[in-house]
This record gives C-alpha cells, sequence and structure tokens, in this order.
C-alpha cells in the first residue's frame, strides 16, 4: 500500500521518519520505507550568483558569474529575467544530465562561453513554470545537492500489511496504529455533510435479498453536481497511492476509501431502472458489463447489486458499466456497505478482479465505518462538485454481524507463553492503545473486547500478541529452554541416505539438486512399458510450464538432462548423483509413495591420465565398480545378476543389484536409444538404488571372520566356457565345490581370442585357502581343486584350459 | 712367504678392491684374496710347511694381511652401496608439479552441507529429525494449521496442486501436525526438506529447502525461543551474530515473528548482501497456535510451545558466496566442484 506522508500528517502527528519506519517493521508491517517522488535531482547543486551583467552581444541575455562552494566562478549566460546578484539558484554544470535527459555541455553562448545553466522549475522537471529560474532559500547551504534542499514531489510512505491487518489499509487505520506506537492525538477529517433538497427516501427503494452476503448498505444521493477533472490537490493525492485519477466523483470516493478504508461506489442516479436498488446473489446466466469493458458471465454465487431489471455492480469488486458516472451525469447515489469478505473474495478471484476494493472488503471493513464514510463523500461532493446532498441516508441492514467477542485476558498466561514479568496495568495500557477495552469483572477476571475494526482479535494468544507487539518483541526475554533429556533419534532412512551421499561423494561423484518435475515425453523416452508405475505419474493441475506437468517417477530423465547439459558446455567426464524422494502414484484413493532413492550417472570414460595411456574398459565396470563400493560401505552384500533389467539400460551391459535375494537397484550402460533420446553421444552408465527397499534388508556386511597365524595357499585355475557364461554363477560355484577352507576366490582374467576355440572364453581364478588351526597340506589342497574342476565341468562343460 | 711379500700382496689387495665398480666385483675380487682358494688362505695352508721358529711370525702377518684386506673389501662396500643409493636417487626423478594421481573427488551439495550443519545443531540440543511427505493432503499442510480456505495463500500462485487433490508441500510446517497427531507432549522436533511454491521470479525458485523446528511442553515460552534461535544463529553465522524479532502475522502461530539476523558479511557497515540495511531476512516463527494444538488433540490448556521455519538455500548460497538460488538448482558441475 502507498500513501502520501504528509496527507498522514494531517490525521497524526508523525516522529522522526527513520523511528516510524523502525517502528512500524518491528510492529507486525512489512518492507517500509518512504519514497521521495519526482525527478532526481542529486545532481543539481545550490549555487549563488555573484555578478550578474548584461550580455555583450544579446538584449534578453545576462551573463553572471556563478559560485557553487568550489571557490570558483563559472561564468554562466542565462535568459531568465529574473536573474539578479546575490540568489541562490539551481545550478548544472557541464556533464549534468537534467530530469528530461539532455546532458549540458560547456556552450558558446553568442560569442560567451557558458558553463553550465541556472535551472527554471520546468528544467528540473518540477512543473510548468517557466517565466524564470527558480529562486532558492537564501539559506540554502552553497554547492549541496538541490535534492537536500527541496522536495521534488511528495514523500510517499510504502507499506506492506500481513492478511490480518486489512483494518488499516487506510489512513484512519495507519494512522490509530501510529496513535498507539507514539501516543498522541488522532484528527479526523470533517464528514457530516449539509443536507438540503427532497429526502434521499423519496429518491430510492433499497432491499437487501441476500441478507447473508451484506451486512450494512447505506446509500447517499447527491444532485446537480457537475462531473469534471478533479482539484490539483486531490489529483496529487490519489496518484501517491497509485490511483489514476477519473473524475472529480470517482475520485472522492476513492479519496474517502483511502481515508477510511471503506470502498464506495457511484452509481448515476437517473440511470436507476425503477429507482430501487437491491443486493442479491446473481440468477443464473445474467451479463454484467463491468466498468473494464468487459461483459460477465455472473456465477449464481456472485454478489449484485441490482435495479428493478437487472445487476448493475459486482458487489465490493466493480461497478457496471451501464449506471458509470460520466460527464453528463448531474444526480449520484453513493453506495457504502458492508459485504461478507469471503463472498467478495471468491467474486474476485472468480473474475480475475482484485481491486482497491475488492481487497478491503476480502479482509474486512469496520461495520462501525459504513455510515461515516458515506456521509463523508457526500460532504466532499457538496464541497468540490457543487451537488446538493439529499437528506437522510437510505440505509438497510442484512443479517447482524456478531460483536466483538469477549476474551479473557490472564496476566500471568501472557507471562507464561511469553517468559515476561509484565504487570497487569502495563498490559492493560498496552492493550488500550490499540483500542481494546479492558473490564475487571471479579472472578471472571479481566474481560476484554477489541474494537470494531479489528477481525483478527478472538482468542487471549490474540491479546497476548497485541502485549507483545505494543510492549515490543525486544523486551522479551532470551533464555534456553529447561526440559528433561530424552535422546535425539534420526530417521534410519534419513542416516542411509546421507551415509550414500557421503559414499558417491567419496567415488567421485557430485551431488546434484534438482527440480522433481517431468514431462510424460521425457518417461516415454526411457522405453518404460505403458503399464509401468513409472508412466503413471501424479499430475500436476498448475504447472510452472506446461510440458513440465508430472512429478518425476525416477531421477534417471533429470541426471540425463543435467548429463547433457555438462556436455554441452564441453565436460568431458560427468559423475553426478542425486539422493531424494520421487512420487508414485497408488491410484486416487491411497496416499501417493514417496520412495527415497539415490541415482548416480557417468558419463564420459574413465578419466585418462599420463600414468595410465592404455584404453578405458567399458564404462559398465566403473558403474558396477561404484555400487559394490557403495553397498559395502552401506554395510550390505550385494550380488550382480544379468537378466531382466530396465528398458532404459542396456540389455547386454546391465545388471539387476540383490541384497539377499531382493531386488535393490540397477547398474547398467544407458540404452542407446535412450542415448539418443537424451542427445548423450558418450559412454553413460547409471546406478540406481531404491533406498527405502533396502532399509527393509539386514546389512550383513560387517561381520567378523577368524584370521589365521597358518599359511595359505595359493592356487589358480583357468577353464574354457561357452562365451555368454556368467562370471558370477562359475564363482558360486568355485565357492561351494572349494568348501570351507576356501578364504576368496577372485576372477583375475577373462580372455577370448583366436587363440581358442571359436565361442569359447577363458576364465582364469585365483583361489585361496586356508586353516585357523593348521596349516593344510598340497595334497588336501589339490583334491578340493579337482572338485571345484570336477564341479565345474558338472556345471557348464568347462573344460581345463 | 716372507711377512714383506705379505704386505705387498695387501698392497695389491688394495689396488684390486679400489677398482671394483660393482657390489659382485667386489665379491669376486675379495674371494681371489680371502676365499677358500684365496692367496691368503694359501699363506696360510703353507705354514705348515715352514720352519716351526717362522711358523708363528708368518702366521700372524697372514692374519694381519687377512684382517687389512677385509677391512679394505668392507670399506670398498659400503662406499659401492653409499654410491647405489645416490644413483638411484639420482635416476628416480619426477616433476613433482605433474597433478597426483588421486581418484577424481567427489562434491556434497552445498544444501546437503549446511542442512547437516544445522540438523547437528538441533541433535545437540536433544531435537529428534522429522521428515514428512513432500506430497501432502489439504489438511496437514493448510486446514490443521489454521490455514482456512479463503486464506491468501491459498492461492493459485503460491500453491502446485495436484489433479488427485493433493498438493505439493508449501512448508515443512506439516511436519508438525505429522508428528503431533496421536501423540503427546514433550515434543522436540527438527524437521529439514524440500518444499514448493508456484513462485519463478528471479528471486525464488519453486523448489526450495526449509528446515522447521518445534517444541512443545507445559512451559515452553517465547523467551525459550528467542534463546534457542540466538543459539542457533550464532552456530551457523558466528559468536557475533545477533537476532531482531518482528511482530507479523502467520495463521499457524501466536504471537507470530520474523526474524533477521545482523549481517554477517559486511560486519554492521552495510553491504549489497543485506540492502545496505545489516539486516538479513531469515524465517519465521511463533508461539503454535492453540488451534493447532487442538487439532493434534493436544490440550491447549496444558501444553504450549514454539515453531520457527527458516529457508536453508540462501544461508548455503551466502556461506559459499553462489550470487544466484539457480546455481544451485541447474546441476552445473563447474559450480558443484567448486563447493
Amino acid at each position: 500500500m502507498r500513501l502520501s506522508l504528509d496527507w498522514l500528517a494531517e490525521f497524526v502527528d508523525l516522529p522522526a521518519l527513520s523511528d516510524l519506519t523502525e517502528r512500524l517493521e518491528m510492529s507486525g508491517f512489512e518492507d517500509v520505507f518512504v519514497e521521495a517522488t519526482g525527478p532526481d535531482l542529486s545532481a543539481i547543486r545550490v549555487g549563488r550568483v555573484e555578478t550578474c551583467e548584461p550580455h555583450p552581444d544579446a538584449d534578453r541575455l545576462r551573463l553572471c558569474g556563478v559560485d557553487v562552494g568550489q571557490g570558483e566562478r563559472h561564468p554562466i549566460v542565462c535568459g531568465a529575467p529574473n536573474v539578479a546578484a546575490g540568489q541562490k539558484v539551481a545550478v548544472a554544470l557541464p556533464g549534468t544530465r537534467l530530469p528530461d535527459g539532455t546532458k549540458l555541455t560547456k556552450a558558446k553562448i553568442r560569442g560567451q562561453v557558458s558553463m553550465g545553466m541556472i535551472c527554471s522549475r520546468r528544467e528540473l522537471g518540477l512543473g510548468d513554470e517557466h517565466e524564470g529560474i527558480l529562486v532558492l532559500d537564501a539559506e540554502a547551504p552553497l554547492g549541496t545537492a538541490l535534492s537536500d534542499v527541496i522536495a521534488a514531489g511528495p514523500r510517499v510512505l510504502e507499506i506492506g500489511l500481513t492478511p490480518n491487518r486489512g483494518d488499516a489499509a487506510s489512513l484512519l487505520g495507519l494512522g490509530r496504529e501510529l496513535q498507539a506506537l507514539f501516543p498522541g492525538p488522532l484528527r479526523l477529517p470533517e464528514s457530516s455533510p449539509e443536507e438540503r433538497g427532497a429526502p434521499a427516501a423519496d429518491a430510492i427503494s433499497l432491499q437487501i435479498d441476500a441478507p447473508e452476503a451484506c451486512h450494512h448498505y447505506v446509500a447517499r444521493i447527491v444532485r446537480g453536481l457537475r462531473v469534471e477533472p478533479s482539484p490539483a490537490w486531490l489529483v496529487e493525492r490519489l496518484e501517491a497511492s497509485g490511483i489514476r485519477p477519473v473524475n472529480n466523483v470517482v475520485d472522492v470516493t476513492n479519496l474517502v476509501l483511502l481515508e477510511f478504508g471503506q470502498p464506495l461506489h457511484a452509481f448515476d442516479l437517473k440511470t436507476l431502472r425503477d429507482a430501487r436498488v437491491i443486493v442479491r446473489f446473481a440468477e443464473a446466466g445474467e451479463v454484467l458489463a463491468t466498468l473494464d469493458g468487459q461483459s460477465r458471465k455472473l456465477d449464481p454465487e456472485d454478489l449484485v447489486i441490482a435495479d428493478g431489471e437487472r445487476a448493475i455492480a459486482l458487489a465490493g469488486v466493480m461497478g457496471g458499466a451501464e449506471t458509470e458516472v460520466g460527464d453528463g451525469t448531474r444526480d449520484v447515489l453513493i453506495e457504502s456497505a458492508h459485504f461478507a469478505p469471503g463472498t467478495v473474495r471468491f467474486a474476485a478471484r472468480r473474475h480475475g478482479l482484485h481491486s482497491e476494493a475488492s481487497y478491503r472488503f476480502e479482509r474486512g471493513v469496520d461495520p462501525q465505518g459504513v455510515a461515516r464514510a458515506a456521509d463523508r463523500a457526500a460532504r466532499l461532493l457538496a464541497e468540490l462538485a457543487g451537488g446538493e446532498v439529499a437528506a437522510g441516508r437510505v440505509e438497510a441492514t442484512g443479517r447482524a454481524l456478531p460483536e466483538p467477542p469477549e476474551i479473557r485476558f490472564d496476566v500471568a498466561h501472557a507471562n507464561r507463553l511469553l517468559g515476561t514479568a509484565y504487570s497487569e496495568p502495563q498490559a492493560v495500557a498496552w492493550l488500550e492503545r490499540v483500542g481494546i477495552t479492558c473490564e475487571s469483572r471479579g472472578n471472571e477476571g479481566l474481560v476484554c473486547r477489541g474494537p470494531s475494526h479489528r477481525h483478527d482479535l478472538e482468542l487471549p494468544e490474540d491479546l497476548i500478541e497485541e502485549v507483545a507487539r505494543i510492549g515490543g518483541y525486544e523486551k522479551i526475554p532470551t533464555t534456553l529452554p529447561v526440559a528433561e533429556l530424552a535422546p535425539a533419534t534420526l530417521p534410519a532412512g534419513w542416516r542411509l541416505a546421507d551415509q550414500a551421499r557421503d559414499s558417491l561423494a567419496g567415488l567421485g561423484f557430485s551431488e546434484s539438486m534438482s527440480m522433481p518435475f517431468t514431462s510424460a515425453r521425457d518417461l516415454a523416452a526411457l522405453r518404460l512399458e505403458e503399464s509401468d508405475p513409472r508412466r503413471q505419474p501424479l499430475v500436476l493441475s498448475n504447472p510452472i510450464q506446461e510440458q513440465e506437468g508430472l512429478l518425476r517417477t525416477t531421477l534417471v530423465p533429470s541426471l540425463l538432462r543435467i548429463a547433457r547439459q555438462n556436455l554441452s558446455r564441453q565436460l568431458e567426464r560427468v559423475r553426478i548423483f542425486e539422493t531424494c524422494k520421487v512420487f508414485l502414484s497408488q491410484g486416487g484413493a491411497e496416499e501417493p509413495a514417496e520412495p527415497r532413492v539415490a541415482c548416480a550417472l557417468l558419463a564420459g570414460n574413465t578419466e585418462r591420465r599420463l600414468w595410465a595411456p592404455e584404453p578405458a574398459p567399458p564404462i559398465f565396470f566403473e558403474a558396477r565398480g561404484s555400487a559394490e563400493r557403495l553397498f559395502s560401505s552401506l554395510g550390505y552384500v550385494a550380488s550382480f545378476r544379468s537378466g531382466e533389467i530396465a528398458p532404459y539400460l542396456h540389455p547386454g551391459a546391465g545388471a539387476e543389484i540383490h541384497v539377499e535375494g531382493s531386488t535393490v537397484g540397477a547398474v547398467g550402460e544407458l540404452h542407446p536409444e535412450v542415448a539418443a533420446a537424451f542427445e548423450i553421444e558418450v559412454p553413460c552408465a547409471l546406478l540406481e538404488v531404491n533406498l527405502d527397499a533396502l532399509l527393509e534388508l539386514e546389512p550383513g556386511g560387517r561381520r567378523f571372520r577368524e584370521v589365521s597365524r597358518e599359511p595359505a595357499v595359493h592356487r589358480d585355475l583357468a577353464v574354457l566356457v561357452e562365451r555368454g557364461q556368467a562370471a558370477e554363477e562359475l564363482l558360486a560355484v568355485v565357492r561351494k565345490a572349494a568348501g570351507a577352507d576356501l578364504i576368496s576366490v577372485e576372477l583375475f582374467d577373462r580372455y577370448e581370442g583366436s587363440k581358442l576355440p571359436e565361442g569359447q572364453v577363458s576364465l582364469a581364478f585365483h583361489l585361496v585357502f586356508q586353516r585357523a588351526d593348521r596349516s593344510l597340506t598340497d595334497d588336501e589342497v589339490s583334491k578340493r581343486m579337482d572338485r571345484v574342476l570336477r564341479k565345474l565341468t558338472g556345471s557348464f562343460g568347462a573344460t581345463l584350459r | 712367504m716372507p711377512t714383506a711379500d705379505l704386505d705387498a700382496l695387501v698392497e695389491e689387495a688394495r689396488a684390486a678392491i679400489a677398482a671394483t665398480e660393482s657390489p659382485d666385483d667386489l665379491t669376486r675380487v675379495r674371494a681371489g684374496y680371502l676365499g677358500r682358494k684365496g692367496t691368503i688362505a694359501e699363506v696360510l695352508r703353507g705354514i705348515g710347511k715352514l720352519a716351526p721358529e717362522e711358523r708363528s711370525q708368518v702366521g700372524a702377518a697372514a692374519n694381519t694381511a687377512k684382517r687389512r684386506v677385509e677391512t679394505l673389501a668392507d670399506e670398498r662396500r659400503a662406499q659401492l652401496e653409499q654410491r647405489a643409493t645416490l644413483q638411484s636417487l639420482e635416476e628416480h626423478r619426477l616433476d613433482v608439479t605433474l597433478a597426483g594421481a588421486a581418484p577424481a573427488a567427489g562434491h556434497l551439495h552445498p544444501i546437503t552441507r549446511v542442512m547437516r550443519d544445522m540438523v547437528d545443531f538441533f541433535v545437540s540440543l536433544g531435537f529428534s529429525l522429522e521428515e514428512g511427505p513432500e506430497v501432502e493432503t489439504d489438511w496437514h499442510n493448510f486446514e490443521a494449521l489454521n490455514i482456512p480456505k479463503d486464506h491468501p495463500a491459498r492461492d493459485m500462485q503460491d500453491t502446485f496442486y495436484l489433479e488427485d487433490g493433493h498438493v505439493l508441500r508449501t512448508h515443512t510446517s506439516n511436519v508438525q501436525i505429522r508428528v503431533m497427531t496421536g501423540r503427546q507432549p514433550p515434543f522436540r522436533f527438527v524437521a529439514p526438506g524440500r518444499v514448493y511454491r508456484h513462485d519463478l521470479s528471479p528471486r525464488h525458485s519453486p523448489m526450495f529447502n526449509q528446515i522447521e523446528g518445534f517444541m512443545v511442553d507445559e512451559r515452553v515460552t517465547f523467551a525459550d525461543l528467542k534463546g534457542v534461535l540466538l543459539a542457533f544463529g550464532r552456530h551457523l553465522f558466528g559468536d557475533d551474530v545477533e537476532l531482531r524479532f518482528r511482530a507479523n502475522h502467520f495463521p499457524f502461530t501466536e504471537p507470530s515473528a520474523e526474524i533477521d539476523y545482523s549481517c554477517e558479511l559486511c560486519d554492521s557497515q552495510g553491504c549489497k548482501m543485506c540492502s545496505g540495511t545489516c539486516w538479513v531476512e531469515w524465517g519465521g516463527c511463533g508461539m503454535i497456535h492453540p488451534r493447532v494444538l487442538e487439532r493434534c488433540g493436544i490440550d491447549a490448556q496444558r501444553y504450549q510451545g514454539f515453531a520457527f521455519g527458516m529457508g536453508i538455500d540462501r544461508t548455503a548460497s551466502r556461506r559459499y558466496g553462489i550470487p544466484h538460488l539457480r546455481h544451485l538448482f541447474e546441476g552445473d558441475l563447474r559450480v558443484l566442484e567448486q563447493i
């Protein structure tokens, strides 16, 4: 909200500006500042005309010597008739830009050098007067900025109101608030009009058919007025508040709205059919042409003002075009009413019409101020538009508004909640400063009641807030709570996610944090089946961008997009991960599921360094290695199985990750079609873990095994098997066949090539045997190795290489 | 053999040993004098053939010669070994200004780092962590928090609505309702997480991170709220930081306040990062509204408590000097790898 500060000063005595803004900000108002309006005069200097002589070659020009506080006399040619030696004047030196944008330069005028300009009001952007230069107060300090000496325009107070404080949206409201913060008098403008002519009640009949939505309606009639532009002072005040002046009638209604916070509307009386005003809900299919030139189809929940035939205004929101006050209007009806906040709010939202009036009605106007505002407007119309105010108001009431509630106030309760030690008289004094009445009622204690304009005071806590606010939050002590010790807990899922972050960062991945939105196109590009739950996302009703209207069910598209962007910035190698929740619809009835996942992406091959020149292995192995490390650092034993894998992974280079027989994730190279869809042209692999699924399983990876002092026996074994045979399966058989004394087995070589039979691959294992109680004999180990080979032959047709 | 010959032999050995260039060479030369078939051994073996009066003299001289040759050989061996060490040091010379071979490092997100710092503080005060869902019901996000249907915060420009009637939570305050419903105080909880607002102005992001905290017991006061937040502020921003509590309005607290902290970057001089005011907006707080407690089934006559919430992202961007919030959410590795 914006208000002229000088106007506000007519209502209350203003404290120093810095106190005013700070205290308002501390007491519940937001972003309070005082804005100097008008052109920027900070580059213009105060100068003194030291000498003033006729120009040798021009009759109308003078040659002046001007001091701007630098002890130097600037020659300036000036054409103004009123310039004289000894004056303090506004000087623009060469290099200065005037408010209209022209930049001054050193000039020669009729052969005389002129170092700048002595300015008139018009040249400074302060008005149209160009009769002569602006002569400043003789006391104005030489050389200072002109902006420090004169105000270029009205000072405007800019202030943000919280939704509960609609009562402060006026000069009266802010005046009341300032009066509470800086006790002093409050001055209200005169409102009672001088009444003449026939009674208003003869001119119009009034009826409220929607008593629940219109509590009070007051009409005033002003006859014989002349519609014309408003006087300058009125225009200036409206403009300072950001309201466009229209004509004296409309401007008066807006002026009173700013003064009292009560929205008004003026109808051209002669356009009202049947001389009737009816407040009712709109009829089905009813249409209203509003003042903004739009034809609006009304909703049966819209409250309207109607005459005998039709709707003529959307109550509390906007008037109708057909009853608008115009140049030919002679008689007007001024409406001042109290409409239900919810009714106005929904109408304003439904029609996308947010006006100064609806803003105030939505927040609740003062029911006691309805008649006063109508009176004040009638009085001003008589003054400014030459109208005659008809005798009396025409009034009707709907359902009575409840009185402000009685609220018990117990200072002990206040002190218990705030941690203060205020006395009752102190607290009561603060409450009374905001207009709350406090009455001591024996056993009941203190019973308080808020003023009619405050709709936000209902509970004892509301009063306690007023005590805290007026007393000052800074007066409340700062203490630490006293409580019983109790262990703090972190959810297991949170801890697991944090460990996964540490682990992945340790493995060289950087953490991203991306928006949760995705598109049907991206999900389809992952090659997921239509029936896949990840293709049935939750849908936003109001997305920021239409094409990003879904909540992501997987992190894969987000990471692919991040990878793509990084690659396009010429990074050759991307290692990135994110850990967060994704969103899965459970069908309408159930709450959506939010499984927590970790997803890591590798794009671009393993780092090449001077000391590692050999070509990089397939990126799958780096991804799998990262997965192995991740799981072992989380304390889980993971196994990797080829088979049915996510459709966005390469079918020949992807594996499911299993822990205790459950699938908890996947690792693999990106499917080439998906890579193409996301424009990723370098080797790329993904690692996905469902952390919630992992949480269900027992971490079995951290168990002590006896270490032996006996010597270990190392044996190697190379076999030939079919090329498609998964090594993991062979390893499982080796472990089983080798027996309990096998302490480790490792696949250390895989070879396929021309030296081997077609379709065969050589796998070489390194086995280590050891016992805790004694050393093993060669013979014992050889027997075990024989059994391993037999089993491999039996299960896989393996032959010794 | 006369002793003079032995002296000559030692001299000859001295020259031969000095001429060796490797330990193997030395071993061979040494064996030529001292080995079983070596020259000195031969002399010793020949002693038996000498006259008895010569035996002891020649024997002593031969033993002396043997020890001298041994010493010469030992000294030469030490020399050769030292030379080999020096040589290997000389040969293994690297350009130590080349980059190290450590695996590429990953980086935690700046917000993760700050969030952990914040959580650590509250855990140290015995606050437990809860998360709550991000896709939330109208009840938990609004209604139970005393934000009725016609409240301005409900407007479409603020809230993401889902077609199934849920909303994306607009704050972490839903966790208050999730935690308190069906349980009884005392409560001491902190709830960090992602929240969403339908707002794309340059200073805001549709997704951001908040941390919520609340404490409910019989005598938790506004003064306690000030104390906890001051300690929190000093933990995050430094021991000299001051807080300012400005009255404000939130539907779910009464009394309510906005919190500012004194700018940690400009030392009360006024800077770009605090718009010259020396105060930085931090978050909102207040005493939990009795209606909120009642909606969670808690006796508001008996229990009272505070709640607060603040953004995490701006603290992260200020801590690491990141000028725009968008840098936090774009996944640009050139940014993420700096922190």
